[in-house]
């Protein structure tokens, strides 16, 4: 573990208790009471959703630039924080949704668009585990991944372009934002400390997938026995025709 | 002394042999659409053979069975996509671009065959009614075009990848939405007199950027294949 580890899981450690003290501090909904703190949880949840699909976004063209494997690492970790991200968000929008809608699940079009978007990155992240060879999972992968973020807009404009049971945009919308001040607040002290988390995510990760490339790397090196090697001459038969090449020479 | 071929002369001539082994195989017309049918007389048994009520969901049926066969129908391996054909292909000078132009060609037209060969079925079984049914002539079209499209990329994309006949119809499901969307909402449309143009542009537009992601990609793939 590096100093930087050290510091930033002590920043994410102190940023986290802020916000759980931001979240539990911050006044009840007039009409959801308790029940809209999930709030503090489910939309850092989706905003980190969206920001590690356009992390992927960006490691896939840059690796589509400059072929370094480090942007593959990013753009492959990032999906697989943002496929977890994303799961969370979905989860967590259902146990809210539950009381307050009546139901675990409706097809409202941010719902819908959501859990494609899930799919679409368990799709990337199949097709990157069915791809052995690296140069070739990395190029195949960053075209998936470029191509998938095409989704990301849509979660987030569905609750515009359809109607909608879930609420339109409080926060990133033109304007002043329509949340209560101190709401708002506690939800930016929980974007910041989610995003954090998600940091440490992302960089435990990334480092797993360059000791995974290292392993790789390794146990293919050469030097190792492969399939044909296996395959050699009978030792009686080489003695057999050495003695005869011995007797000729004699 | 030979001659240069143009791209659109590659696309025609590559188009002919996939319909060529289409025709030889049968793959598409005499296996995925039998099975498709199979699907439609199934589904009516799982949610009840209520003739109201298969009449109402029918449609929806219909479109839900071209989607997920038709997926399969698109992401089948053929003879032309193995190591040995692609190496001639490409040292015979074929642009890749060419190859994945009439791979979503030749697949518009197999899809436009599966879905006139299970719209008969459908409306046997479910007698739906369809009130904007000349917005069908757009409809269908648009939906084999869209579907072609994300399959020849999502082909592209898993060419030679294990277990391809399953992840495949995962990475062409997800982002074929619109146009399931679409080819359902056309019909709801005409049911409550309201305009389709709405979906049938959003159908046009899905199909066009998955054809454009083809295309874009379709060098790049090669190149990694």
């Amino acid at each position: 573990m590096t100093r930087i580890d050290r510091y930033l899981g002590a920043a994410t450690g102190a940023l986290v208790l802020a916000g759980l003290a931001a979240a539990v501090s911050a006044p009840p909904d007039r009409l959801q009471g308790e029940l809209q703190r999930l709030m503090y949880v489910h939309v850092p949840a989706a905003w980190l959703a969206y920001l590690s699909f356009g992390l992927t976004l960006v490691g896939s063209v840059a690796w589509l630039r400059s072929r370094q494997e480090r942007w593959d690492r990013l753009a492959a970790s990032s999906a697989e924080v943002g496929v977890f991200f994303t799961g969370l968000a979905i989860a967590l929008g259902a146990i809210w949704g539950k009381p307050v809608w009546g139901v675990w699940w409706t097809w409202d079009p941010r719902l819908v668009t959501t859990a494609v978007l899930l799919f679409v990155y368990l799709g990337y992240l199949a097709l990157r585990r069915a791809t052995v060879d690296a140069t070739r999972r990395a190029r195949n992968s960053a075209l998936f991944g470029v191509v998938g973020f095409v989704q990301v807009p849509v979660v987030h404009f569905s609750v515009l372009w359809w109607r909608s049971l879930h609420q339109p945009p409080t926060v990133l919308r033109p304007g002043d934002p329509t949340i209560d001040h101190v709401m708002l607040a506690a939800l930016v002290v929980n974007v910041v400390a989610f995003s954090a988390v998600f940091t440490v995510f992302l960089r435990m990760r990334m480092r797993l997938a360059r000791d995974e490339a290292e392993l790789a790397a390794a146990t293919e090196a050469p030097g190792r026995p492969v399939a044909g090697s296996a395959v050699t001459a009978p030792a009686a038969q080489v003695a057999a025709v050495t003695r005869q090449m011995d007797q000729r020479e004699g | 002394m030979s001659r240069a071929v143009g791209a659109g002369e590659q696309v025609r001539a590559l188009v002919g042999l996939q319909l060529a082994l289409e025709r030889r195989t049968g793959e598409a017309l005499l296996v995925v659409a039998p099975f498709g049918a199979v699907a439609l007389l199934l589904l009516p048994m799982a949610v009840g053979t209520d003739v109201p009520l298969l009449r109402q969901v029918g449609p929806g049926f219909y479109w839900l069975v071209v989607l997920l066969f038709g997926v399969m129908l698109t992401v089948r391996h053929s003879a032309e996509d193995g190591p040995g054909p692609r190496a001639l292909l490409a040292q015979c000078g074929v642009d890749p671009v060419a190859r994945a132009l009439a791979r979503v060609v030749a697949d518009a037209v197999l899809l436009l065959a599966f879905q006139l060969l299970l719209a008969p079925v459908a409306v046997a079984l479910y007698d739906p009614r369809i009130p904007g049914w000349p917005a069908l002539l757009l409809v269908l079209p648009l939906v084999a075009v869209g579907l072609a499209a994300l399959g020849a990329l999502a082909g592209a994309v898993s060419a030679g990848v294990p277990g391809r006949a399953v992840l495949g119809p995962l990475l062409v499901v997800p982002l074929a939405v619109p146009l399931l969307l679409g080819a359902t909402q056309v019909i709801e449309a005409a049911k409550y007199a309201r305009a389709p143009w709405p979906w049938l542009v959003l159908m046009g537009l899905a199909g066009l950027l998955a054809l454009l992601a083809t295309v874009l990609t379709a060098r790049a793939l090669e190149e990694a294949g």
